[in-house]
């Protein structure tokens, strides 16, 4: 099992806006093998509480593999309290990864919401150099969910912001911005990640608009490996896991309820 | 150093396993080298018809647990001897198929159906299964429990293990009643029926309302329930409930536990099998202890 299971130190766990979190491990092994779109597992602590690890998104996988989440529940919490040197014990990577615009796309689109951003960076890196023009639309909360993208903006994304209140960028959903969302179902691709409601809207989107896209999707999971079973979603295609099966899907094939 | 533990005819070379519903991807994720030293691996329970599953959310962390409500999902008896069974077969270590019946005729099929498949060491009867016109489950009555493993034993070619649920009055009753019927072991424990409540919408959290308690949370009632119908039993007792690590380990066996799988816990560290399996063989090291059986129910009181 050495494979997938590793411990690995943290170099540095770094607030980037009050809500979101970026923490870096020193994982040469794990950098060589992500792929965009792929997780981790983390056991944020060698403890009974809490029970079940907890899956990230890779942010980037450079010189670090770094993970980019909001510390919102027991998990999280403990985790932005990691500093550097500190050991975490994680599985990975996991999971499949994006696969790349079909041929003929000449825009690709990723809608993202809140820490639902995470793995549009990784995957930027890989699509930076390939001729796309890259688009991201991003919604959060409120401004204290809004970062500094200069990372994405280096990798030639245009980047457009809406918050629900309006402090910064557009005031409303992500939605607000689809208007940015050239309609050319042969040269438009889509990639979102976030809360089931906006994968829902970008998905309805789509449709009315005949694009297509992928979706990366997220659940609480136990295992991460396909054992348990306890992350299934319903696809067209019947209960598929989120940690095996995905988390990347193809739009069209989610049922979002 | 002998560990081995006979169950009818079957030999596994250890008394570690995998509870049945937590083993995951092996040629996949694991190190097949290390996965070979388990004694023995349990898929995940095996319907005569495929089962798509309960809706999600399935899961729930609870305190030092987990409330799972997967629905049994499984590809039916016939994809999983002809799809999944090669792959473990290639594993290489022993493997007790957990199978579950909706019906007596299910069971029957499922059992003519594994009887016809080499390179199995035994069968394990998912008795936590609907019963007839009862209302409570085969594993919830003696006599229930008694009329399906007796007739599965008289048909089955390989070992028949009854896995018992931990939500009766007296677990001990139901294994006494298994093994008057034939049952080659008992197995216990399964999950305690178990809900959680989301109180901002005031809805369960699980998709099917209910589902199973798992993970040390159950631990030291799992303990007391085997060392109760160790007491009363002389076939071999599999034990699992909250297994994490060696010590958790060693505690079943001198309660009188023959073997122990690690279950729940494989989801937060997929090596802890192998790692009590370890400790296991160092703690016998260090009592001097030569054989398995020496140390199975040698609980002092």
């Amino acid at each position: 099992m050495e494979k997938i299971q590793n411990k690995f130190r943290v170099v540095s766990n770094e607030k980037l806006c009050p809500r979101f979190y970026r923490l870096s491990l020193d994982a040469k092994s794990l950098v060589k093998k992500i792929k965009p779109g792929q997780f981790i597992h983390i056991r944020v602590e060698d403890s009974l509480e809490p029970f079940f690890r907890r899956p990230f998104s890779v942010y980037r996988a450079q010189k670090n593999a770094e993970i980019f989440y909001e510390a919102i529940g027991p998990g999280t919490k403990i985790l932005s309290q990691k500093k550097k040197g500190d050991e975490l014990d994680i599985l990975g990577p996991l999971g499949n990864s994006f696969a790349l615009p079909p041929k003929g796309t000449k825009t690709v689109v990723m809608v993202a919401g809140g820490i639902g951003v995470a793995p549009f960076l990784i995957f930027s890196d890989l699509l930076k150099d390939k001729g796309y023009d890259l688009i991201l639309l991003y919604g959060g909360r409120t401004k204290g969910h809004v970062f500094n993208m200069k990372d994405f903006k280096k990798n030639g994304c245009k980047v457009f912001i809406a918050t629900d209140d309006g402090s910064v960028g557009v005031k409303g959903r992500v939605s607000k911005l689809f208007s940015k969302i050239p309609l050319d179902s042969k040269a438009t691709y889509l990639y979102t990640c976030g809360p089931n409601p906006m994968m829902a809207a970008v998905q309805d989107f789509a449709r009315q608009n005949h694009l297509s896209g992928q979706v990366s999707c997220e659940e609480v999971m136990a295992c991460a490996l396909g054992a348990c079973l306890g992350c299934s979603i319903e696809t067209k295609s019947g209960y598929k896991t989120v940690c095996y099966d995905g988390p990347v899907f193809d739009l069209d094939e989610v049922v979002f309820h | 150093m002998n560990l081995a533990i006979k169950i009818g005819n079957a030999t596994f070379p250890n008394p570690v396993t995998v509870a049945s519903g937590t083993f995951g991807h092996a040629e996949k994720y694991f190190n097949l080298e290390e996965v070979k030293k388990l004694g023995a691996i349990v898929p995940k329970t095996v319907t005569l018809l495929a089962q798509k599953g309960n809706p999600p959310p399935r899961i729930v962390e609870t305190p030092s647990g987990m409330i799972n409500a997967i629905g049994i999902e499984n590809p039916g008896a016939d994809s999983f001897i002809t799809q999944k069974l090669p792959m473990f077969k290639k594993i290489g270590v022993p493997l007790i198929i957990s199978i579950l019946g909706h019906s007596d005729e299910q069971f029957v099929s499922l059992i003519n159906k594994f009887n016809v498949v080499d390179g199995i060491a035994a069968i394990e009867l998912n008795l936590s299964c609907p019963n007839l016109k009862h209302k409570v489950l085969v594993a919830q009555d003696p006599a229930s429990t008694a009329r399906v493993v007796g007739q599965l034993k008289k048909i089955s070619r390989y070992p028949i293990i009854a896995k018992l649920s931990p939500n009766v009055t007296d677990i001990s009753e139901i294994a006494v009643a298994a093994e008057e019927s034939g049952a080659d072991a008992v197995s216990l424990i399964n999950t305690f029926t178990a809900m959680a409540i989301n109180t901002k919408t005031r809805r369960p959290v699980l998709g099917n309302l209910t589902g199973g308690l798992s993970g040390p949370a159950i631990r030291p009632v799992a303990l007391h329930m085997v060392y109760r119908t160790a007491q009363r039993v002389k076939i071999p007792v599999v034990a699992m409930g909250g297994i994490m690590s060696t010590n958790d380990a060693l505690e079943f066996l001198i309660a009188g536990a023959s073997m122990v799988a690690v279950g729940t816990f494989n989801f937060v560290n997929p090596r802890a099998p192998l790692e009590a399996l370890e400790g296991i063989k160092a703690y016998m090291k260090e009592n001097k202890i030569k054989d398995i059986k020496e140390l199975i129910g040698s609980l002092k009181i």
